[in-house]
């Protein structure tokens, strides 16, 4: 097996609720992504998806607990150091896409390498672009692309910095189902093509079943058992 | 893609508001830039004024700055005409009648009487002799350049000079006629003069002065002083057959006026330095001044009134001040405008912070999205104060003619404060960043997951 892209060890992660009450969203013993793994990470609404997500992408520190990202322990670092671990180390792909609407389908790219360590490339953007067939719409807004075409502009987004991973927070979730297939498709063939790890959180069954790797978070988020019963 | 271009990209996005915020920011710099412009043209007006080639102005006893004003700036109405006796007595013998030096004279270098209170088509009249262009100097020693022709003759009666705004703006040359009204524009017209020559512009209120020969002046219809047993104008009528006749040519002779019946209204005094007792130096002419305007000023005849000194007190007390409020005014125009980028900002806050938190998930750091805002801030202020210059700039350049016309100094689009208008974006700058810090640390303090997962 590859080794570890991704390693989560003794994650807690608590939150204090408006009446002072102390609600335990993550508790996780451990859990690993290989490097060029792709896993589908299924779970209920209120078992800590975002939050799970948010921690391993540094844009929340836990309280406990190690997150190493390619060798980096973020859990250690201060914001700004988690910031740069994830422009340079991760792409993220949301269920809104949420794609910058004043920029072009190229901007949006070059944005995003803007904040790596790396100095945007405007060739590698428009490469990019193109491997995911969006090659004559780089100067389109995201209101003059179709819903498809959006998800595929934030696809070649999330690889713009040569991440380690990608992870997708339910990419599926606002497209129509003859659409799903495509991302599903485009994400795992480009990741793929580009030697990347990939972590999709999906409530969905078929989609989490075309995954060689399935992992339910309440079968080790032991948050999720005690507080979502 | 830099920050910068992140900056810029935000602005396009929201093009209708930026430009709305950017306008409104420009049109206060235009005031800001027309007030400083043409508050720095009036000052010049009046230190230029104040050097003209003489230091004293002495004329009847009131207001020493009316007496100012009305002599060396052509604006404000004349006091009151003083004796022709007290201006003989600021002439050496060689020209008094009587053959014998002045009370003054000894102190006086030159002293040249000036008449005034007719008009040509908006512009002063001023009767004076031929030594108002002979001997008076510029302030800096230069000599008067005539553009065109040259200076009356003591005999032309008619006889007149133009300054330069004058010529341009009324379009005459020399051998031109020209017929002054009396006391306003829509006086009685007077019997007309003919132009010798047109002066060389001297960015003085002399360019707006239409100067003719104290001769013809006197000889006008209601100038003649009256005198016991004879009504104002009789002598006049005396004269009053040649009353259709053209301009004087220099042939045609005229009776003078008799000094019982003249009056000036000021006199033009260069003073002289003393020479010292043997073995020390002359008496300076400053100091020769300070004497004689003590001397004026105690005796029934007139005032005497030094034109630097009442300048600049009037810019001390009026000018400044004025000056000074407008500055205030315009500048808060600019804070109010400066707060409209505020306004612009916190408006768009909203669509602002989803772009954030976008942002800041792609790996942007706070400080990546507080510099992009503040960036926002200055391109719109640089942009909206560089437009807003320019504005101003063409603003003064529209009110140009009016500036030369009343205040007898060239304006134009090219006229500039440089003191000010140097510190002018810097200050815009500072403005903008102040105005842009509270969306700034909105979009710094953006919280990240909230917005993503709404």
């Amino acid at each position: 097996m590859a080794t570890s892209v991704l390693e989560l060890t003794d994650v807690r992660k608590s939150f204090t609720m408006p009446g002072g009450e102390q609600v335990t969203i993550l508790d996780i013993d451990s859990f690993c992504l290989a490097a060029d793994e792709h896993c589908a990470l299924e779970g209920r609404s209120g078992s800590g998806k975002s939050t799970l997500l948010n921690v391993i992408s540094g844009i929340m520190r836990p309280d406990a607990g190690r997150v190493i990202i390619d060798g980096i322990d973020i859990a250690r670092l201060d914001e700004a150091r988690r910031d740069r671990v994830r422009a340079d180390k991760l792409g993220l792909v949301f269920q809104q896409f949420n794609l910058l609407p004043g920029f072009t389908a190229l901007e949006n790219v070059l944005v995003a390498m803007s904040f790596g360590s790396g100095r945007p490339d405007r060739h590698r953007a428009v490469r990019l672009l193109d491997a995911v067939g969006l090659g004559h719409r780089l100067a389109h807004k995201p209101a003059e692309l179709s819903v498809g075409q959006q998800q595929r502009v934030a696809v070649a987004r999330a690889l713009a910095n040569r991440p380690r991973a990608v992870l997708a927070d339910e990419p599926t979730a606002s497209i129509d189902p003859a659409h799903q297939q495509q991302v599903i498709d485009l994400l795992r063939n480009t990741c793929t093509e580009q030697g990347v790890a990939l972590l999709v959180v999906t409530h969905a069954a078929d989609v989490a079943g075309q995954f060689p790797r399935r992992v339910r978070l309440e079968d080790f988020n032991r948050a999720a058992t005690v507080h979502h019963p | 893609m830099t920050l910068l271009g992140i900056a810029w990209r935000n602005i396009r996005q929201r093009l209708l508001t930026s430009l709305l915020t950017a306008l409104s920011l420009a049109l206060g710099v235009a005031l800001v830039v027309a007030t400083l412009v043409t508050g720095g043209i009036v000052k010049q007006a009046f230190e230029s004024g104040s050097g003209l080639g003489y230091n004293m102005i002495v004329g009847a006893k009131g207001s020493p700055l009316q007496l100012v004003l009305n002599s060396v700036y052509l604006i404000s109405k004349p006091i009151e005409n003083i004796s022709w006796d007290f201006y003989q007595q600021f002439l050496p013998a060689a020209e008094r009648p009587d053959g014998a030096d002045g009370t003054f004279a000894a102190s006086t270098k030159t002293a040249v009487p000036i008449c005034m209170g007719d008009y040509f088509r908006g512009f002063r009249v001023i009767g004076t002799n031929t030594t108002y262009f002979d001997r008076l100097t510029l302030g800096d020693s230069r000599p008067f350049a005539f553009a065109a022709g040259r200076n009356f003759r003591d005999d032309e009666f008619f006889g007149g000079v133009l300054g330069a705004t004058v010529a341009a703006n009324l379009g005459l040359k020399p051998g031109d006629p020209f017929a002054p009204t009396h006391g306003a524009d829509d006086g009685k017209v007077h019997d007309p003069f003919m132009v010798t020559g047109i002066l060389a512009r001297t960015d003085t209120p002399v360019d707006r002065g239409v100067f003719v020969n104290m001769e013809g002046f006197y000889l006008q219809e209601g100038h003649a002083k009256p005198v016991e047993g004879e009504e104002s104008g009789e002598r006049r009528a005396e004269i009053g057959k040649d009353a259709d006749r053209a301009p004087d040519d220099g042939n045609q002779k005229h009776e003078p006026l008799p000094f019982a019946q003249r009056e000036v209204t000021a006199i033009l005094v260069e003073t002289a330095a003393i020479p010292g007792l043997p073995g020390m130096p002359p008496l300076p002419a400053e100091l020769t001044a300070m004497g004689l305007r003590t001397t004026i000023n105690e005796g029934r005849d007139g005032q005497a009134a030094e034109p630097i000194r009442e300048i600049r007190l009037l810019l001390d007390l009026f000018v400044r001040p004025l000056e000074l409020l407008l500055l205030l005014v315009t500048t808060l125009v600019v804070i109010v405008s400066a707060i409209g980028i505020l306004v612009s900002m916190v408006g768009s806050s909203l669509e602002r912070s989803r772009d954030v938190a976008i942002m800041r998930a792609l790996g942007a750091r706070r400080s990546h999205v507080l510099v992009v805002v503040l960036i926002e801030a200055v391109l719109l202020a640089v942009g909206g104060g560089m437009a807003g210059w320019v504005l101003g700039h063409v603003l003064v350049g529209a009110i140009a003619p009016l500036i030369t016309t009343n205040a007898g100094v060239s304006a134009s689009v090219l006229s500039a404060a440089p003191g000010a208008e140097l510190l002018l974006v810097p200050f815009l700058v500072v403005l903008a960043i102040l105005a842009a810090l509270l969306p700034a640390l909105a979009a710094y303090r953006t919280d990240v997951s909230k917005w993503l997962q709404s």
